[in-house]
């Protein structure tokens, strides 16, 4: 349960490392930066969550989830019918709703969390960043923090994306810094949302990918992905300014689907090799739902202890911004997703 | 082959083998399933005039032994699969062999597998009981029509899509011809064979029916199919592709080409291909769903019980299904382009098909004798949002996307 925990540095330590093992001098003779461009393409994306080693953020357990779920609302299925079991169940699933399923829905109930200020407010249901830092918007976490399937290293849902981030070509989002004149300290420059086309450049093992390799800039079926915003280098750090409506290709079983993100920024630490750091935003409920049950059926839901019946609940019960004009209720919900990138060329022709 | 059966040529399947009536046949294959087997054993018919009552929890998670609906009026096996029975007085022959099944009835079999007829074939040509395209993963435990060896050269293979009888070689590489070659010249030489690959036959290779050979230079021989040399695309990035023919004058190589789609339908593009739709740039879903039975019953088409899609698509209510996954309408002057794709009259309220007189009756497309639907919250041309909506990602009681291009799914087509 270390893996989260540990992979992520304070930018700090980032910082630190920089200028003792040698700056990444963006002038250096065989630098990767060309023309003011540097293109990264992504090879790990997943929600982020803080997990400590005695699991102190879910006091409480962990979330049934379908399996458990149906034994106890049906302990003696076999005198019922098909309409009154699986089909009740699975219509709670694909026509959910915000009544109570009768169900305790066990939050994160710890105060730490990765994240952005996302609102630039410190209010009272924020977290706190571990190194921290206040006003942390993330209630996706809150939601799926205390389910299984969302865990590291092994639940259901982390090992499905990972593994889908790198082989599926679909998923191949990547970014293209341009106008940049040094990669520690930039005061402004552009930042290009694209999809590649091709497979990623690995190792002979397969598994790590290699800086390097080059991926053709998908302007066919991808073209309706790409986004461009503005940026600025401090100290080797990303940010980004918000993008208003992001689209991420998602599919990590088969179906090809999408996340939608309202006022998305990056904040990665950058180096010739690789980008790591967060992706953030404000997650379109409903996209965010209907992604995972499409690609993920109750069967692999029930192997996550996901329950999607009570998770939409949770999910609407949270949502914490872009109130729907007409009812008032929140439609987007604060998130952060941890984000690897490695350093690619970008092919335009 | 024994006396009695023939071969046919389908719309959707090509060849496949038929009875003396001209109904397709088809075989049980067994499956392996998420807790367990379904379909036949080869050699041991399994299909019989017994109604199964409940489920035989063979899909996770839901467990063994739930009641199955509508038990009044639930078929057996062989209501919707008749046997295809032998005469005491036939024979053996080949891969054709007979089988005693627990009655003593005796029954046809092929490569040892029990044959059967579909209730939902009506006429010579009909392949609407099962399909030979790929269902994969998670899907229900089919029924296939028996198909004839192929006359392949070696080397070769064909793979069913929703676009045609695609040509490929044995390890699935698309194979492409070009506009300028024919079958004793090539065009594509020099710079042109950076990209594409000569298809090559072996020494011993011979012309046969459609195909011949060409000689590029001594000793190199291209297979040459229907009079245009074949080739492989270099830059194609997967199994079955279509990326070749982005490039001008080249083209995949079809055995059959799919059945006209209705004129009023338009392609649309989407972030992961080409996808059918209406005549208003809606996406086109089919419906596909087989219940957990042993039996492994099919629940997609408007004869069989509508139990489960009226759950997946309105939470049982039929005004909402109406809404959320509306029928694809035709047109008034709109007609059936062919066997494929029909005009039926349907019920909306209990799904069934009904005379054109029925009261509130609607007439809409239909794909291999099933409707098929838009989905309520695609807004805009090439929205596929309605794509794995149901159980199993859509595959055993929902929708899925009606593709026509694939860059993205491995052979979803």
């Amino acid at each position: 349960m270390m893996v989260r925990i540990i992979r992520r540095m304070p930018l700090s330590i980032f910082v630190l490392g920089a200028f003792v093992f040698g700056s990444t001098n963006s002038f250096a003779q065989n630098s990767v930066l060309k023309d003011g461009r540097i293109g990264y393409v992504m090879t790990d994306l997943f929600w982020s969550v803080y997990q400590t080693e005695t699991v102190e953020e879910c006091p409480r357990g962990f979330n049934d989830g379908p399996r458990e779920q149906f034994e106890q609302l049906f302990p003696a299925h076999e005198f019922l019918s098909i309409e009154e079991t699986q089909l009740k169940q699975e219509i709670e699933t694909w026509h959910p709703n915000t009544e109570p399923d009768g169900f305790e829905f066990l939050e994160v109930e710890g105060g730490l969390s990765w994240g952005l200020n996302l609102d630039g407010k410190v209010g009272p249901n924020d977290f706190v960043h571990p190194d921290g830092t206040p006003g942390i918007d993330n209630e996706v976490y809150r939601a799926i923090g205390c389910i299984i399937g969302f865990r590291g290293p092994d639940g259901v849902e982390y090992i499905f994306q990972n593994k889908a981030i790198l082989d599926r070509r679909y998923n191949r989002m990547m970014i293209e810094l341009s106008g940049v004149d040094d990669l520690e300290n930039d005061e402004e420059l552009t930042v290009t949302w694209y999809r590649g086309m091709d497979r990623l450049l690995t190792d002979a093992t397969g598994q790590k990918v290699m800086a390097g390799g080059t991926q053709r800039i998908d302007h066919r079926w991808g073209s309706s992905l790409v986004r461009e915003t503005s940026g600025r280098i401090e100290n080797g750090v990303l940010t980004t300014d918000p993008i208003g409506d992001l689209v991420v290709p998602w599919m990590n079983l088969s179906v090809p689907s999408i996340h939608q993100f309202k006022d998305a920024r990056l904040q990665l630490n950058l180096t010739e090799q690789n980008a790591t750091g967060l992706l953030a935003g404000y997650a379109d409920v409903d996209t965010w739902y209907y992604q995972l049950i499409r690609n993920d059926s109750t069967h692999h839901l029930s192997n996550g202890q996901i329950s999607g019946i009570s998770l939409y609940k949770a999910l609407r019960r949270l949502a914490d911004a872009h109130p729907d004009p007409e009812t008032g209720e929140n439609t987007a919900i604060s998130t952060a997703l941890d984000i690897k990138m490695t350093q690619v060329f970008a092919n335009h022709k | 082959m024994p006396t009695g059966f023939q071969v046919i040529v389908s719309e959707l399947e090509g060849p496949v083998f038929a009875d003396a009536n001209g109904m397709t046949l088809y075989k049980w294959p067994l499956r392996i399933l998420r807790n367990g087997y379904s379909g036949e054993t080869p050699g041991i018919p399994g299909c019989y005039d017994e109604v199964l009552e409940v489920t035989a929890g063979l899909m996770s998670p839901y467990p063994a032994g739930i009641k199955l609906p509508e038990l009044d009026e639930r078929p057996s096996c062989v209501d919707l699969w008749p046997p295809v029975y032998a005469d005491a007085a036939d024979e053996a022959i080949g891969k054709w062999t007979i089988l005693e099944r627990r009655d003593g009835s005796l029954q046809w079999a092929y490569d040892e597998q029990p044959l059967y007829t579909s209730v939902r074939d009506s006429q010579q040509g009909d392949v609407l009981g099962g399909t030979t395209r790929n269902s994969r993963g998670d899907s229900p435990a089919y029924r296939i029509p028996l198909v004839p060896p192929s006359m392949l050269p070696p080397g070769f293979a064909i793979k069913s899509t929703s676009i045609g009888r695609i040509l490929t070689t044995n390890t699935n590489e698309s194979v492409y011809s070009y506009e300028g070659d024919s079958a004793t010249t090539v065009a594509c030489a020099g710079d042109c064979l950076t990209n594409w690959n000569p298809v090559l036959a072996p020494a011993l290779a011979s012309e046969q029916g459609e195909w011949s050979l060409l000689e590029r230079s001594p000793g190199e021989r291209q297979w040459v199919f229907r009079g245009k040399p074949l080739y492989t695309h270099e830059l194609d990035t997967g199994s079955w592709s279509l990326e070749g023919s982005d490039e001008p004058g080249w083209h995949n190589v079809f055995t059959q080409k799919a059945p006209a789609i209705p004129a009023s339908f338009t392609v649309q593009q989407s972030i992961a291909g080409n996808v059918l739709a209406d005549a208003n740039g809606r996406t086109i879903y089919r419906y596909f769903c087989g219940d957990d039975s042993q039996d492994q019953l099919s629940c997609d088409h408007p004869a069989d019980t509508q139990v489960y899609r009226l759950a997946m698509c309105g939470a049982g209510k039929p005004e909402k299904c109406l809404e959320h996954w509306p029928y694809v309408i035709a047109g008034e002057n709109e007609e059936s382009p062919n066997r494929t794709w029909r005009i039926r009259t349907i019920d909306p309220i209990t799904g069934r098909y009904v005379n054109a007189e029925h009261e509130g009756v609607l007439r809409v497309w239909t794909y291999r004798d099933r409707p098929i639907y838009g989905y309520g919250l695609d807004k805009a041309p090439g929205d596929v949002h309605g794509g794995g909506i149901g159980e199993w990602r859509g595959k055993r009681n929902g929708l899925r996307a009606f593709w026509l291009r694939d860059d993205f799914m491995g052979g979803i087509l």
